[in-house]
């Protein structure tokens, strides 16, 4: 709060103030009083006058000025009703009466759309479950018929509802995942055979390197990022000979997971924003079926982890994704 | 011949998984009632129970704490949901295993096999015919002629050995060895069979992998 504002503001009461004392003045010349009382008249009455202003400002002062650091310092800003301390004038009263009521109703209709939220999430979830039993019956068919043309498109489908399941479990603070131990080598053996029908069709060869490493992780949240990994460097492969070779490095306390592939790789002006959502880009363009969900589903998910993950790519040449773990100390003193 | 009971209630799921097991040389058989699924365990008395999560009446879990009670029956959880405390929650109450919906038919069967070799002991030391099977070192024995199998090798012949006198796909023999971490490509496939099948006629089994075209291998 600023005096020069406020003065500004007060320029109606400050101008009735010396119109009032223009007005004592003429009256005191007119009836003839002697100087001394005319300026002990004048005197009192500026006294009174300033001393009522400065009070008034100070106390106005204090509580603005509290009141705006403490909304700077709130990062929900709505919440400011809480912790605003009532004044003791009156329109001050007013407005703290209004923020309380501003942000109950803001908080009524947030805890609304919260419910509805998570009514969705739970809706999804038991729909994903749900669809899952179908599914197993047309797996189970497919291999009991051998019918091979089958195994493909569910395998699709299952990767879509799989998408769907992670992206509403990402998108939500509830905390789903579970870190344990896990070995890496299992994790991507179930990945590969989940691809299995799929890379044997378009010939393409799975080079496993080196991968029995144990990482603090959630198996299944890191086989979905693997999958969906996986599976893009399986729909932008090149016509030639393709490969792709799965690798880990491990130094002092990181362990990394290297997912290489000699696809079509990603123009240097996407490559930054391929975790983006709904981002698809030049590649997105040649093949029909890009969503722009994947890679940002991923990204969400490796952060919830706490994995870093990257991806470096030579248009036409190659691509890589690094994902790495940190080998967390505290971990392994408490268990 | 093994007995298996499936306790599943989607109607096409549990045709199927029977179909499969059947298949595959079990005797299955499908839980009808599941008001009293406990007694009906009891008195259909498997050598192993594929138990659903999801089922009428009672959740699978705590089935599965009042068959752990009594019996130590194996016990093979499968569930569409996808949560981690799941399968913790089941395993602590006694699950030997654990396979969440959408599962691939041919590792369901390879796990239900370990379980019965686990239990057996063979998943050390098993026969065909007069050899003598170690598959920890890796090894093949005829009287005292021993020959030594690669990995790969050992995964096709067990694989070959617990399907015996049927016909192995492929598709099921590349699974195995992709579950063991050795991603076979179809021409290494051909070789390593082709390198098993010498070493058996070492040992005097010529001609015992016989190709079915089209199909897959058979042991005689």
């Amino acid at each position: 709060m600023r005096l020069k504002e406020y003065l500004i503001n007060k320029i109606g009461t400050i101008t009735i103030f010396i119109l009032g004392y223009c007005f004592i003045l003429f009256a005191l010349i007119a009836f003839k009083n002697n100087f001394s009382l005319t300026f002990l008249i004048s005197l009192l009455y500026m006294l009174v006058g300033i001393s009522i202003f400065i009070i008034n400002y100070k106390k106005k002062k204090r509580f603005y000025t509290e009141f705006l650091m403490n909304l700077d310092k709130l990062d929900n800003k709505y919440l400011i009703s809480e912790i605003i301390e009532i004044p003791d004038f009156y329109e001050g009263r007013i407005l703290t009466q209004v923020l309380y009521e501003i942000g109950k109703s803001m908080n009524s209709h947030i805890k609304e759309y919260e419910t509805i939220t998570n009514d969705f999430r739970h809706y999804i979830e038991l729909w994903i479950h749900e669809v899952k039993v179908p599914l197993s019956a047309l797996r189970l068919i497919a291999h009991i018929e051998h019918n091979k043309e089958i195994v493909e498109p569910v395998k699709l489908i299952e990767d879509y509802v799989e998408q769907v399941l992670y992206y509403t479990r990402s998108e939500n603070t509830e905390e789903d995942y579970f870190i344990t131990k896990c070995n890496l080598s299992k994790i991507i053996s179930n990945v590969a055979i989940r691809n299995k029908d799929i890379i044997f069709r378009k010939n393409i060869d799975l080079i496993v390197e080196n991968t029995d490493y144990t990482v603090l992780t959630d198996s299944k949240w890191l086989e979905f990022i693997l999958n969906q990994i996986i599976s893009n460097s399986i729909k932008y492969k090149k016509n030639e000979k393709s490969y792709i070779k799965i690798t880990v490095k491990d130094k002092m306390n990181l362990t990394t997971l290297i997912i290489e592939d000699n696809g079509i790789g990603i123009p240097l002006s996407d490559l930054s924003r391929v975790f983006n959502k709904s981002f698809t880009g030049k590649n997105g363009r040649i093949k029909s079926s890009s969503t722009g969900m994947g890679l940002f589903i991923v990204k969400k998910m490796c952060d919830k982890l706490g994995h870093k993950i990257s991806i470096e790519s030579e248009e036409n040449e190659q691509t890589r994704v690094y994902i790495t773990f940190d080998k967390n100390d505290f971990y392994n003193v408490v268990n | 011949m093994k007995k298996i009971l499936i306790i599943e209630d989607d109607y096409t799921v549990s045709q199927k998984l029977k179909q499969l097991l059947d298949n595959a040389g079990y005797n299955s058989i499908i839980l009808k009632n599941f008001e009293n699924s406990y007694e009906e365990i009891k008195r259909n008395n498997p050598d192993l129970i594929l138990l659903d999560i999801n089922i009428p009446n009672e959740n699978g879990q705590l089935l599965l704490q009042t068959i752990r009670k009594e019996s130590q029956v194996p016990v093979i959880m499968v569930t569409s949901r996808m949560g981690e405390t799941d399968e913790i929650v089941s395993i602590s109450y006694g699950a030997d295993d654990y396979v969440t919906k959408p599962y691939n038919p041919t590792i369901l069967l390879l796990r239900i096999n370990n379980i019965f070799k686990r239990l057996e002991n063979k998943d050390i030391v098993c026969t065909y015919k007069d050899l003598i099977i170690d598959i920890k070192r890796g090894t093949v024995k005829k009287e005292d002629i021993e020959i030594t199998l690669t990995k790969n090798e050992m995964i096709i012949f067990n694989c070959l050995l617990n399907n015996q006198g049927k016909i192995v796909s492929r598709d099921d023999i590349i699974t195995d060895l992709w579950s063991n971490s050795e991603f076979v490509n179809d021409n290494t496939l051909s070789v390593n069979i082709g390198r098993l099948r010498n070493k058996l006629s070492e040992l005097g089994y010529e001609n015992t992998i016989e190709t079915r075209k089209g199909i897959g291998y058979i042991l005689l």
